[in-house]
């Protein structure tokens, strides 16, 4: 701190010093929910809603993570969530990129009819049950495809990557490396990519992070438990229902509903969110760099 | 006559579509309609129904914690005694409406819904257009349990037959009367004990109570962290509708009651006002209201009763236990109506309360609405609803000397609320345990006992004596009424919060009826009016 104060100048410390005190209250209004959610899935419910949880565990249990981990539902949810992720990832990035390399290249003709044709969808869609029609008579009904197919080459994704071609990517290479005998395929593999490593880990995110949080597609279009992803498995346990004149008939098991859901419901978001937690340092320093770059000149 | 040669229509059409496009489990059920083979495999009475197995595709919504139907002990004993196998889709409860309108305005059915939860207008719109198809025919053929019960029990044949008098769903009912009023009063006996109070008998001996709780420390703690009373602003079961009784005009969750055959709205009555200006000045100004009461979930009103040192001076809730758990509740009393400024003492009655009318339709691609009826009214015969609705023999039930179902002990760290989810469908499902049945058939619960002897003691003496039956609309009457009430309703409960949090209702007053006269209330009340005067017209039939 002294050898700081040393090196500046007594307004700069001050802005220093001030600055640390702002940024260290933002970092606990961010981590201050996470931690909240992390001592109340060990904490009994009880404490948790009466307010007297608030910086250690109170009436400490192990029963929600009990729970969770011994039921299966949530493991198979996690497979298939990893499962649909992945897939849905792989298939979504490489159909944006190929999408989006050639309208990014001066020369392709048409280029400003697909366009034209593309942005169209961003702002009509079809609608809910032409969709499901849609899906149900291409047989794609409660099998994998149905969430990994038709949301692949989202137009926003594919317009952002295709910025980022046009303005990381200069024509002079292109031409360079056609001289010397490229052809557009290779030029593609073994130049474009490489350069595109943060767009890539941008899209990567964007698509994981859209799998992993997605339930709406899985809901509508899945019927059997052992394919439900993991949001869809966390959502039939947690999701309330209200307390109405259906109570009348079951006595007893509104309150079994409830106190089940108390329990695990914040060692649930603990185990879901886990994974991305994991996944975002990795990504985070591409990440910035990417959608900057893809945000710029339109 | 008709409607035999619609469902001979219907079968031919259901054939030629032969579902194009089956959902992928593979059930293309391939029986051609009324072959010779089929005829034969039929057994018109008696077990199995059919000799060959034969697949019926369903839906059907389940609790969280429940395996799929296929996995259901009762439903396996049914598969075997009936040779009928169900092809389950099971949709978890808290997106099954969604997934329903889905499935039915996509035209991607199943051959029945079951534990539908069809709204009557839905019955009566896809009754309409054939997505569902009549069954009063199929129930006079081929449902011996359903037609002997509705012989004996006329009123619940008037309530699921729809305006046009066809039966488009099945009924769904414990008649046990325990919903009569759900409002029960609780007061912590023990604080009164110990600050020298008898127990209040008038509104204000009540407010006197809730003061002393706020301000003497009854439990000792030192510090003033009594919450004297605590509700949920317009919840089933805890909401502080029933105490608008003391004005003379109790209040329920529609704010409509009915005297004289005459429907009353309530929130627009001068006993309402009355009450509500008695409630912010006596008590929300002297801080007895919990403030939480307006915006809390049914999680924090229960965690309410369970803090470290005891906090709940009086709430609202059927069940004493449930809020304060089983150890503290003996601290706990209910409270009989209590009597207002004027004298006025009763207790309101809730509306509605029949069976439930779309427990199960048949859908239109149905090719065996026979097999069908056959199997769904298996579920008829009063020891099979039983077992439908709280879980199978010897897994729940096993039969006392009288062959009645008597509950077995639970097995160790389940509630029975939990356990019965994992084996029976559960309340929504088909069945119907008339009142003659419980303590003959099916022993009620204690839990459900206790609450009608609760009800019996404390309430049923200063009960209104009528209430809004659950009418079945006609569709153009029920459009009017989805249209105005909902956000009627809403504008209604938002300014009852506001009046007790603010006050001002004698201010406000005019304006804010004008304003439900401009929403459309007397168009809703005209409409009210003329279904329960056909209704009672109906009964006198």
């Amino acid at each position: 701190m002294n050898q700081l104060l040393k090196r500046k100048s007594r307004g700069d410390a001050w802005f220093d010093i001030i600055n640390y005190i702002l940024l260290t209250i933002i970092m606990l209004l961010v981590l201050f929910p996470l931690y909240f959610v992390l001592i109340a899935s060990f904490s009994d419910p009880n404490y948790i809603y009466s307010g007297e949880v608030w910086l250690f565990p109170k009436g400490f249990t192990l029963d929600g993570y009990e729970r969770i981990f011994g039921d299966s539902s949530i493991w198979i949810g996690y497979a298939n969530s990893i499962l649909y992720a992945t897939l849905g990832t792989l298939i979504g990035v490489a159909v944006t990129v190929f999408a989006a390399y050639p309208l990014a290249r001066r020369n392709l003709v048409g280029k400003s009819a697909i366009m034209w044709f593309l942005l169209v969808t961003m702002f009509f869609s079809g609608g809910l049950i032409p969709t499901y029609l849609l899906i149900k008579d291409l047989h794609m009904l409660n099998t994998i495809w149905a969430l990994v197919i038709p949301g692949a080459g989202g137009v926003f994704n594919v317009i952002i990557v295709r910025t980022f071609f046009q303005s990381s990517i200069p024509d002079e290479m292109w031409e360079a490396a056609s001289i010397d005998g490229c052809s557009n395929t290779r030029f593609f593999w073994s130049i474009v990519l490489p350069l595109s490593k943060s767009i890539l880990a941008v899209m990567v995110l964007y698509h994981v992070v859209g799998f992993w949080n997605g339930f709406f597609d899985a809901l509508i279009y899945l019927n059997d438990e052992s394919k439900y992803p993991l949001q869809l498995v966390l959502r039939n346990i947690l999701v309330q229902n209200q307390v109405n004149s259906g109570m009348m008939i079951d006595v007893e098991s509104y309150a079994a509903k409830m106190r089940v859901t108390e329990l695990i419901k914040y060692g649930v978001i603990m185990v879901s969110s886990l994974p991305l937690l994991i996944l975002y340092p990795f990504l985070q320093k591409y990440f910035v760099k990417g959608v900057m770059i893809g945000s710029i000149k339109g | 006559m008709k409607s035999v040669f619609k469902n001979a229509g219907i079968v031919v059409l259901a054939g030629t579509f032969v579902l194009s496009g089956c959902s992928g489990n593979g059930n293309g059920s391939t029986n051609q309609a009324n072959s010779p083979d089929q005829e034969a495999n039929f057994n018109k009475t008696g077990l199995p129904i059919v000799n060959e197995a034969v697949s019926l595709t369903m839906v059907s919504p389940k609790a969280a914690l429940a395996p799929e139907y296929s996995e259901m002990e009762i439903f396996k004993r049914l598969e075997k005694d009936t040779n009928v196998e169900i092809n389950w889709e099971n949709i978890p409860d808290t997106d099954y409406v969604e997934k329903k309108n889905l499935l039915l305005a996509s035209g991607d059915l199943p051959d029945a819904f079951y534990g539908a939860g069809f709204t009557d207008y839905e019955l009566i719109n896809y009754g309409k257009d054939g997505t569902i198809i009549p069954l009063e025919d199929l129930i006079d053929q081929y449902a011996p349990n359903l037609k002997a019960l509705l012989e004996r029990r006329p009123d619940i044949k008037s309530s699921i037959t729809a305006p046009d008098g066809h039966i488009y769903g099945l009924p769904s009912w414990e008649d046990n009367n325990l919903g009569t009023n759900p409002f029960f009063h609780v007061i912590n006996k023990s604080w009164l004990d110990k600050l020298g109070l008898k127990m209040p008998e008038t509104l204000d001996e009540y407010t006197e109570a809730l003061l002393a709780f706020k301000t003497q420390d009854p439990n000792g703690n030192g510090k003033q962290d009594e919450i004297p009373l605590s509700f949920m602003h317009m919840q089933w079961c805890m909401d502080i509708a029933g105490i608008f009784g003391a004005f003379g005009l109790p209040d329920n969750l529609e704010h409509r009651v009915v005297r004289d055959g005459k429907v009353i709205f309530t929130a627009i009555q001068p006993e309402y006002k009355e009450a509500l200006n008695y409630f912010h000045e006596k008590w929300y100004k002297q801080g007895l209201i919990d403030p939480e009461s307006f915006t809390q979930d049914a999680a924090q009103y229960l965690a309410k009763g369970k803090t470290t040192d005891e906090t709940l001076g009086s709430y609202i809730w059927w069940e004493v236990e449930e809020v304060v758990g089983t150890e503290r509740g003996k601290d706990y009393a209910l409270l009989s109506p209590l009597k207002g400024p004027n004298g006025d003492q009763t207790i309101g009655r809730s509306n509605g309360g029949g069976p439930g009318r779309g427990a199960f339709v048949i859908t239109k691609e149905n090719t065996n609405p026979d097999i069908t009826m056959r199997w769904i009214d298996e579920q008829y015969e009063p020891y099979m609803a039983a077992q439908i609705h709280w879980g199978p023999l010897d897994i729940v039930y096993e039969k006392d000397e009288n062959g009645k179902l008597v509950n077995l002990p639970l097995p160790e760290g389940t509630s029975a609320g939990e356990f019965r989810q994992k084996v029976a469908p559960g309340s929504g499902g088909p069945g119907v345990i008339t009142f003659e049945d419980f303590g003959k058939v099916v022993d009620m619960e204690p839990r459900a006992q206790q609450r009608a002897e609760d009800l019996e003691e404390y309430y049923n003496a200063y009960m209104e004596k009528e209430n809004y039956p659950s009418i079945f609309f006609e569709p153009e009457e029920l459009d009017k009424i989805n249209k105005i009430e909902p956000e009627l309703i809403k504008y209604v409960n938002t300014q009852r919060g506001k009046f007790i949090v603010d006050g001002g209702a004698d201010e406000q007053w005019d304006n804010y009826v004008k304003t439900l006269e401009k929403m459309g209330l007397n168009e809703i009340m005209e409409i009210y009016q003329t279904g329960l005067d056909r209704y009672n017209a109906n009964l006198k039939k």
